[in-house]
């Protein structure tokens, strides 16, 4: 066996073990499978294509059980309408994070590029305004509260963008 | 009885109907239809989950796990038969030399 099938065979174990009680007999189907898949990497896109269907699966269940039985469910529009700001909001954040931590990390592998002001207002202002400016066009019409949530972040980025320059230049 | 018949759902419907009386598995219908395991199976979920399919475990040889099976339940034949007749089923020809095309760029 090789190692491409042996993978194969973890994932679709591990799976097994992890899946919900519903998908239980579909995930053993898929594994039992793999017995007659010829070719260690046909059998491992087999695995991969298999986690991905039973991944959905319980994703779908879940989002119909927080639907139907949690917050979203039993809130008004208002309420529903103020969950997607602030999920835009908490995303933009992340991204700001994301984008303060990675220009950390490159400070430690090239010294002194966290330093460098030209860096900073690239990772986290120029790209990031750059991206909630594209997630909220992409999201206005679909999901227009997370794009105004995306959107009130991006201008309070903007604007304290704008303070710090107008006090220290 | 509401099910979206994707081309890839429709793809399935017609390997079944191709022996509906005959059992089949799942990595055969894979590779009659070019589909991969992450479009066929959720397919073949939904249509047990409606009970247009019913699945069974084979019993194999002592020692080594059983294998799932699958076919058409009555009302399964039914609704097939039903929308082949409509003509949703399209040109399937080209559909499995399309999948099986995708497969070997992707492979």
């Amino acid at each position: 066996m090789g190692a491409p099938r042996r993978l194969a065979v973890k994932l679709l174990s591990a799976v097994l073990r992890h899946a919900p009680d519903d998908s239980r007999d579909w995930a053993s189907a898929m594994l039992r499978e793999l017995d007659f898949i010829e070719g260690d990497w046909a059998a491992l896109f087999w695995a991969i294509g298999s986690t991905t269907a039973i991944l959905r699966r319980a994703a779908s269940v879940w989002r119909l059980w927080f639907k139907n039985k949690t917050m979203e469910g039993r809130m008004n529009n208002k309420g529903k309408k103020a969950l997607g700001v602030g999920l835009g909001m908490l995303s933009a954040l992340a991204l700001v994070g994301c984008a303060l931590a990675t220009l950390r990390i490159a400070g430690l592998v090239f010294p002194g590029l966290d330093h460098s002001p030209w860096a900073y207002w690239l990772a986290v202002m120029a790209i990031p305004e750059a991206i909630f400016v594209a997630a909220t066009v992409m999201l206005w019409r679909k999901k227009g509260p997370v794009a105004a949530g995306i959107l009130a972040t991006a201008l309070v980025v903007a604007l304290h963008v704008a303070v710090h320059l107008t006090l220290h230049w | 009885m509401k099910l979206r018949l994707s081309p890839q759902t429709v793809l399935i419907l017609d390997a079944f109907l191709e022996q509906p009386a005959d059992w089949k598995y799942g990595y055969d219908i894979s590779r009659n239809t070019g589909l991969k395991s992450g479009t066929l199976y959720p397919i073949l979920m939904r249509l047990a989950e409606r009970s247009l399919l019913e699945t069974m475990w084979e019993p194999g040889e002592p020692g080594k796990p059983p294998r799932h099976m699958y076919r058409f339940t009555p009302d399964g034949l039914r609704f097939a038969r039903a929308n082949a007749a409509a003509g949703t089923a399209g040109s399937i020809g080209q559909q499995v030399a399309l999948n099986r095309m995708k497969g070997w760029l992707f492979y």
